[in-house]
């Protein structure tokens, strides 16, 4: 019986000294964490239109069970774009990805924010050889084929999982722009 | 415990004869999985001799205090208030790093070479040959992810830290983690064969044999 006591007292000690160390220390840090993430996020989105005077949030989506927002890109009072944020489900991992359309809902470009792809193979979908692919295109030319071309998407040899889930998730994040935005019938 | 102790041998010890990956052939997991690049096997390294020395000064200082019936759970537990340590430091002041090694920050609890330098060395000995103990072995872990890192990414990116100087890539294998093991194995039979051909040691299994019975993770 003394002894449990003298367990339960030795680790009871322990938990609270490491509990006092790990508030102190996130006190410290979770502020600059936050604002670190959110400067972030403003900085992706600005680099998605860099023209805009504000980007800003006007609605909610998800895909594969994850939140993802669209922005209106304003300089004034007029839309000058939109950016939607999106997921692909890749090889190894949930690529998180950025597009920015005109008002058109035509594609200016996209970007990968964050993904864990096999190195050397499925990471190459950060080259802007990959990504510079997406750029003019419209929801029906988004298609990825194995063979070289102009209107499709070309897949990366070797990281074939890894192109069809970035464009699958753009084509996803064009089709709600253009449920949203596009007035009457979509032309799908 | 009067006489002197020698600092220096504490610490080689971790770089050569008892290395973490090369010798002790702990933390192997690690080891294959964070080493596709120099970079990441060196950032690795250095979160790993943070977390190593700073649990090894803490066992040893309260090392009287610790229920000998739970030092184990006492130990995960202060190997994982410092990797959280880490885990939010890295994640406050250097950004960029962490997006690339936040997922691997936080295993390091579970990393065999941190506990077995707790339980074989910190909870027996001073702060001071403690402290010493945990840089000796973090030095020891870092180069060895370094150098498997550098082989791999030499041959299998034809790149240095990420700074590419051929047009394509020699040997793919080499990054994907069936090279990780490739390199391990050939770096650790290196070891062995320098080791025994000029210093007459031992090999990996033989000092394993002789050591405390540890799982390897």
């Amino acid at each position: 019986m003394k002894e449990m006591f003298k367990i339960v007292i030795s680790l009871f000690a322990i938990f609270v000294g490491s509990g006092l160390v790990l508030s102190y220390v996130y006190a410290r840090t979770s502020t600059v964490i936050y604002n670190a993430q959110v400067r972030e996020k403003e900085e992706a989105l600005r680099k998605m239109s860099p023209e805009a005077e504000k980007i800003e949030e006007a609605g909610k989506w998800t895909l594969y069970e994850k939140p993802n927002e669209y922005y209106e890109a304003k300089k004034g009072n007029k839309v000058i774009g939109y950016v939607a944020s999106t997921v692909g489900k890749g090889y190894s991992s949930y690529i998180k990805i950025l597009v920015s359309t005109d008002p058109d809902i035509k594609i200016k470009s996209i970007d990968i924010l964050s993904h864990q792809e096999t190195p050397g193979l499925g990471d190459e979908i950060e080259k802007e050889d990959f990504k510079k692919q997406f750029g003019g295109k419209t929801l029906e030319n988004l298609e990825l084929v194995k063979v070289e071309t102009t209107d499709k998407i070309q897949a990366i040899s070797g990281a074939t999982i890894s192109s069809r889930a970035v464009t699958n998730g753009v084509k996803e994040a064009v089709k709600i722009l253009n449920e949203t935005y596009r007035k009457g019938p979509s032309k799908e | 415990m009067n006489e002197k102790i020698n600092y220096w041998k504490i610490f080689k010890n971790g770089l050569f004869s008892e290395n973490p990956v090369f010798r002790l052939a702990l933390s192997l997991c690690p080891a294959v999985a964070v080493t596709s690049g120099v970079k990441n096997g060196f950032l690795m390294g250095v979160a790993v001799l943070f977390v190593q020395t700073m649990s090894n000064i803490t066992v040893s200082i309260i090392r009287n205090f610790i229920h000998p019936r739970v030092r184990i759970p006492s130990y995960i537990f202060i190997i994982a208030t410092w990797v959280t340590v880490t885990d939010l430091l890295m994640a406050a002041y250097a950004r960029d790093v962490y997006k690339d090694m936040g997922l691997y920050i936080q295993l390091i609890v579970a990393f065999a070479i941190i506990l077995s330098r707790l339980e074989s060395f910190a909870s027996k000995k001073n702060v001071l040959p403690s402290g010493v103990d945990g840089l000796g072995m973090g030095v020891g872990f870092l180069l060895a992810l370094v150098l498997i890192g550098f082989v791999r990414e030499l041959l299998g990116k034809g790149a240095l830290w990420g700074y590419q100087f051929t047009p394509s890539k020699p040997l793919l294998i080499m990054i994907l983690p069936t090279g990780g093991f490739f390199v391990m194995g050939l770096l650790m039979g290196l070891f062995n064969w320098i080791d025994r051909r000029f210093f007459g040691g031992k090999t990996t299994a033989e000092v394993h044999m002789e050591g405390h019975k540890h799982g390897s993770h």
